[in-house]
């Protein structure tokens, strides 16, 4: 991909959150159809489609009928889980840039949420991990879902250096902070250290304002070509690097789990191909399925030392007013839970000059990242409003 | 022991020896021909690529690398760990008879196994004395 040249060129995203009645498909049927207008485009317009269900696996390769499309020449269902919205951009821009395609269309839709069900039940729902033989043995000791996953990750992170919980609380207000000034963010509500403190435990040492919301909806871009862009209707994105990592940790004495992740070596590869450093970088749309993954993560693309990223939190670096902006729309936490693309749809409203009380002034690059699989996969883009020099 | 806090799973073609082990009270881990150590769970030696690994019997014996309390709505909390084996390899799985209270990294445990009803042994762990 050295001869990057791809931009993001339509965003739509559909009603997010508690919302019934409706299948994982309808959703992206909708996200598809307003990413499409929103760049100027018809659905008809497209010649590549990229699918990344969520946990249910609702929506696949038969969305293309449902959008009407018969003779796609890129169609295929992308699954790195939380690092796919970053997966499905290089994928589109290295199908553009071999001429298989000319505008692609990424998409993410899943309704974890059944009325009558609390939230997340989805997430550590037995039917879905209490497989037989090994895989099912930590399931069944009641190791089930992904917070005791990230709760022991963020554990170890804590041991190693000295990370506090009051620490961690300092990335959920900072991340409430911005989300505040987002009309589409779901917790908008001020939030204290107190309230993230004496918040119920999930997992200890996750308490509830560590944890993520679990959300039904959808999110598409749509990706084309630098030149097309540029006849578009909105301020094109350019895609300036991407990469991605994924880190295999062998389970056993010495592993790196819970202190470095994925990020290192995808960020570094994404910044070396983009051509900047991370002091570069305006804004941070960071995956925070956790507060303890903004934390780690910031540490591994070096916007500060390892094990610093416990004292930056706690110096208000990360919220509005800050010299670190990061995930400014809400994030997970407290915006909307749409995997890797609540990261990657706010870089592009960031990057766009489109973010409102909450726009970053300094918006030259924009960084995304996607965590999937308990800190296994990472994906990473420099997203910026000028194209990129060849 | 107690198998109050597990849920039933079944034995599949690859675990059959290893649940068998179980039921007896030893632990099996992996052992390729070049010596390197691994979980239960490893059909192929991430060290060397063979895939002629070998049982051997884990002395059952580790310390805590990580733990967690999970915080349940109408039970007591369950605390749950990473136990690094002796041997090096890392194996999840719950604690009893500890305070999740005063839980530390490094904590020396020893690993059990206790079956639910209609389910094969799982492994737990339990403090175990220093030295
Ligand atoms: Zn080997």
């Amino acid at each position: 991909m050295s001869t990057l040249n791809a931009a993001i060129v339509g965003l739509g995203m559909t009603e997010m959150g508690k919302v019934y009645g409706r299948t994982a498909t309808q959703f992206a049927v909708e996200a598809v159809g307003k990413a499409a207008s929103d760049a100027g485009l018809g659905v008809a317009d497209l010649d590549g489609l990229l699918v990344n269900c969520g946990l249910g696996r609702q929506v696949g390769m038969p969305l293309a009928a449902d959008l009407g499309l018969r003779d796609l020449s890129v169609l295929s269902e992308i699954q790195s889980f939380g690092a796919s919205a970053g997966v499905m951009v290089m994928q589109a821009a290295a199908a553009i840039a071999a001429g298989q395609a000319t505008a692609v269309a990424c998409v993410f839709a899943d309704v974890p949420l059944t009325e009558g069900k609390r939230t997340g039940a989805a997430y550590a729902d037995p039917k879905f991990r209490l497989r037989p033989g090994f895989l099912g043995i930590p399931p069944a000791g009641g190791l089930l879902g992904p917070n005791v996953g990230y709760a022991l990750a963020a554990r170890r992170h804590m041991d190693a250096y000295g990370t506090t919980s009051e620490q961690l609380g300092h990335v959920a207000v900072s991340t409430r902070k911005w989300a505040e000034l987002n009309p589409a963010a779901q917790m908008r509500a001020p939030m204290t250290i107190d309230d993230h403190q004496s918040s119920r435990y999930i997992v200890d040492p996750l308490h509830l304002l560590d944890c993520c919301l679990v959300s039904n909806g959808a999110i598409a871009v749509i990706v084309t070509s630098g030149e097309r862009a540029r006849e578009l209707a909105q301020p094109p994105v350019y895609l300036h690097g991407g990469a991605q990592s994924h880190p295999g940790y062998i389970d056993e004495r010495d592993s790196e789990f819970g202190l470095v992740t994925g990020a290192k070596k995808s960020g570094e590869r994404a910044m070396r191909m983009a051509g900047v450093r991370p002091e570069q970088i305006g804004v941070r749309e960071i995956y925070d399925c956790y507060t303890y993954t903004t934390l780690v993560t910031l540490e591994d693309y070096g916007f500060c030392e390892k094990g610093e990223g416990g004292p930056l939190a706690e110096s208000g670096a990360l919220a509005p007013g800050g010299s670190l902006p990061t995930n400014t729309g809400g994030g997970q936490l407290s915006g909307y839970y749409m995997w890797g693309m609540t990261p990657l749809s706010e870089a592009v409203i960031q990057a766009r000059g489109q973010g409102g009380e909450r726009q970053v002034a300094d918006h030259d690059y924009v960084l995304v990242s996607g965590n999937g699989g308990i800190l296994a996969h990472h994906s990473t883009l420099i997203l910026s409003p000028h194209p990129k020099e060849a | 022991m107690s198998a109050k806090d597990m849920l039933p799973i079944d034995r599949d073609d690859a675990s059959a020896a290893w649940f068998d082990a179980a039921a007896d009270g030893r632990l099996l881990i992996r052992k390729c021909p070049a010596g390197h150590v691994s979980a239960p769970h490893t059909t192929t030696c991430p060290r060397c690529g063979s895939t002629t690994l070998q049982w051997i019997e884990a002395a059952g014996t580790g310390v805590l690398a990580s733990y967690a309390v999970i915080n349940r709505r109408d039970a007591d909390p369950l605390p749950v760990a990473i136990v690094e084996l002796d041997e090096g390899p890392w194996m999840r799985m719950q604690l009893q008879d500890v305070d999740p209270a005063s839980l530390a990294t490094n904590d020396p445990v020893e690993v059990r196994f206790a079956a639910p009803e209609g389910g094969e042994p799982i492994p737990y762990a339990v403090p175990r004395a220093a030295g």
